[in-house]
This record gives structure tokens, sequence and C-alpha cells, in this order.
């Protein structure tokens, strides 16, 4: 089997400019912070409220946030996660945040709009149609609400979380939003620790779901932020962790570099915790095949996907998908490689 | 490429990608402090180091394994390793 040089890899001139214009994106060092304790629902599965972090003491002074921010600044931290439980219940604070950090996205219900001077990135998450919205999260006209909200905004990102029960109607979710010229990409219900539900992925419900999120990709090529790796990469039988060996301080005891040295997940106290630092807190690391955590897990792995043309152009792709899903301003280009590649080391499914 | 290469001058050589590759500026191969910290006081990180280790297995044809990056901190430490897999190789 030939062994690929780096050089070779890159010597297409449309892989050596993604290349290039990726590149420019390493600088970005993460943390995630809980901005809050209140929701306005309550949604089964919900990470925010699991574990210990719903009963740190909130912190609401704008000055305390500043302060956070500009140490964080300080430490390196170049790109903010704002999130829980419900991050447009406290605009001012993302206001500040703003100020202080001019990277980051916020993930949110999308039922209360964020302000348009909080130039963040916003996700907004989708776990169905509404008659799914309104058993699960318990709110009336979720998707049309969320339109509203959020329609013909550059912030926005609508985030489908696939769970085993809701797949089908995903395609009538995406052309709704697709009508409306709204941008999607797709998450994985990845289950809580302890989590006895049923919407725990099955071997069969991650078999459809792969052959849903390829057809809408390929139906929806203007408005799903999404790559044929992207799909084998989260519906693989096997999690992130297995696949590419989570880099996020829960599973990396290394404090030399990257995420293990970095990654700090706060909480409403401004506190954080080493030991249960991830981007989702409270997930069963067996069954991680959450989006923000595949964004820095798979992309962390250049090295060992640098190894054949097929590989490396879907490990471009799974990055400029990242990007677009995570930076404002950042324009996904075409996928370069629409063949399924298995993640090195492993098969296919 | 020889394990006959001099540590010193494969230094030089690594600094030289380095500048390259990362585009570190004000800084030349002879100037590269070959014990600053890469992570503390230059900036770079995994991505980064990622990077030159690529650029790395095609000039010495040396693979440098993910879990190593965490022990590389210097350009001396990069050498150093790189030299190491050449000399065992023989």
């Amino acid at each position: 089997m030939k062994e690929w040089k780096f050089a070779e890899l890159i010597a297409d001139p449309a892989v050596k400019e993604r290349w290039e214009r990726v590149r420019r994106y390493f600088f970005l060092r993460e943390s995630t912070y809980d901005m809050t304790r209140r929701c306005n629902i309550r949604c089964e599965g919900c990470y925010f409220f699991e574990g210990d972090k719903q009963h740190a003491a909130e912190t609401g002074d704008p000055e305390a946030w500043r302060a956070l921010m500009r140490a964080e600044r300080e430490r390196g931290i170049t790109y903010v996660v704002l999130a829980g439980a419900e991050p447009s219940l406290v605009p001012d604070l993302l206001q500040v945040c703003y100020q202080e950090m001019n990277l980051g996205a916020i993930a949110t219900n999308g039922i209360q709009r964020i302000p348009e001077s909080v130039g963040y990135r916003i996700h907004i998450s989708v776990w169905g149609n509404d008659e799914t919205s309104l058993r699960i999260r318990k709110a009336k006209h979720m998707l049309a609400r969320q339109i509203d909200n959020y329609q013909g905004d550059s912030r926005a990102v609508f985030v489908y979380t696939f769970t085993p029960h809701n797949i089908a109607e995903a395609a009538e979710v995406a052309e709704t939003l697709a009508r409306q010229g709204c941008k999607l990409t797709f998450n994985m219900f990845s289950a809580p620790v302890g989590y006895s539900g049923d919407l725990r992925h099955t071997p069969d419900s991650l078999a459809a779901t792969r052959r849903a999120m390829l057809d809408l990709l390929a139906r929806y090529p203007h408005n799903v932020l999404f790559s044929t790796y992207n799909a084998v990469a989260h519906t693989h039988r096997l999690g992130l962790h297995d696949l590419f060996g989570c880099a996020y301080p829960r599973r990396n005891p290394s404090t030399d570099l990257g995420l293990g040295r970095s990654f700090r997940q706060y909480r409403t106290d401004l506190n954080w915790d080493r030991e249960a630092a991830c981007c989702v807190p409270d997930t069963d690391c067996a069954d991680c095949r959450h989006y923000a955590s595949g964004s820095a897990v798979v992309t962390a792995r250049l090295f060992r996907h640098a190894v054949d043309p097929d590989t490396f152009t879907s490990w471009l792709d799974y990055v400029d998908t990242y990007l677009a899903v995570w930076v404002v301003d950042y324009a996904k280009g075409a996928n370069l490689c629409a063949k399924p590649v298995p993640p090195p080391g492993f098969d296919l499914c | 490429m020889t394990v006959a290469i001099e540590l010193d001058q494969m230094i030089l050589n690594i600094a030289a990608i380095m500048i390259e590759e990362l585009k570190l500026e004000d800084v030349t191969p002879e100037t590269f402090e070959p014990d600053i910290d890469l992570v503390d006081e230059v900036g770079i990180d995994s991505m980064d180091l990622a990077t030159v280790a690529l650029v790395l297995r095609d000039k010495y044809a040396v693979r440098i394994d993910e879990d190593d990056y965490p022990k590389l901190t210097t350009l001396r430490l990069i050498s150093e390793y790189i030299h190491r897999k050449l000399a065992a190789r023989g």
C-alpha cells in the first residue's frame, strides 16, 4: 500500500486551498460556560439538568463575567461556547462576554431571540417536528417560533438532534428550514450518564440516521452544513471516544497541550471541575456522538487522517463543516469527498 | 537522510520548517532558541505540532506518534526525538 507524503496529499490545488483555509483557524482555543440555571422549557434527556452542575450558584453580576472573560483571554482562550441552561434568558451577560471575547457560539432553544448586538454563532436546538417537540420538550409550535426569531439571521444554525424516534421526520423539518433559507446541521442524541430512557441510539437507528443525514445533505447542499465523513463519524457503532480518543480533560489526563491543557467547563458559579470537563458534561462517554464533541475530537486527529487522499479530504470536509457551524462568517466550501471513508483503523460502520 | 546528520544541523533544519510552516515572525533558524517552550512561550498548540509532524514525516520518513506530542515542547526535544528514531533505524 502506497505511503502518501503530506506534500502529495495537498498537491491538488483545491485541497491545498482548503487546507490553507482551515488551518488559519488552528488558533481557536475553546472553553464552555453555563450562563444561568434557568430555562423556559424542560426537555427529556437535557444535559444541563443531569449531574451536579444544575445546583451551582448563579452568577448574575455582569462585572464578574467580564473579569472571567478577561482572565480567560489571558490564559489563551480565544473562543467561548455559552450554554446551560438557557442563555437567552441572560442577554446582558451574553453582551458582556461578546465585548470581551469576539469569537464564540451560544446554544439556545431559540424561543427567545438573542439581541443582534451579540455577534456569536447561535445554535438553535431542534428535536423533531412540532408534535415531537410538544411531547419531549413540552413546548408548542417550537419550530415556527424558532424560525420566526432567526429566519434571515446570519448568526443562526439550526441543530437537529437525531434520536431513534425522529429520524423520519427530519426530512419534513429540513424541508421547512431549507424553504425559509435557514442553515441546518445535525447532532446525535448521546445519553447522559445513568440515562435509562428510550432516546439512546441502537445499531438500527444509527444506520437509519446515517442514511437520513446523507439523503438530506444531497437534497439541501446549500442549507445543510455537513459532510459524508460527519455522517460516518457520528453514526458509527462506536462512539467518538472509542474511534478517536477524546481530547477533553474528562478523558485526557495530559495537561501539556491542546484541550487537555486549556479547556474548562465553567458552571454558573464560575468554578470548574477538571474531572467533569468536556463540552457536554455528564454524557456517557461510551455513547458520546455529540456534534460539539466531534468538532474538537475529530478535528484534533489531523495526523492520523493524513494517510491517503480520501481520508485526508474527508477530514478536511469535517473541519470545514466544523468551522462553518461554529464560526460566524466562515462560509462552508463544497465537500471534497462524497465517498464514505472509515475512521482510520476502523471499518465503515 | 542518514543517521550521520548532526543534532545541531537537525535543530537548524527543523527550526526552518517550523518557521515556514507556522509562519513565525522575527526569528530565523539561527536565532530560534532550541530550549524555548513552544507552548508557553511561542504559543504553539496541538494542531500546529501535528502540522509540523506531517512535514517532518515527509522530510525524514519518521512518524511522530500522537501520544508523544505532549512531550515535545521544545525545538531541541523534537530534534532529539527525530534524531533518536533515525539512529534506531540504523
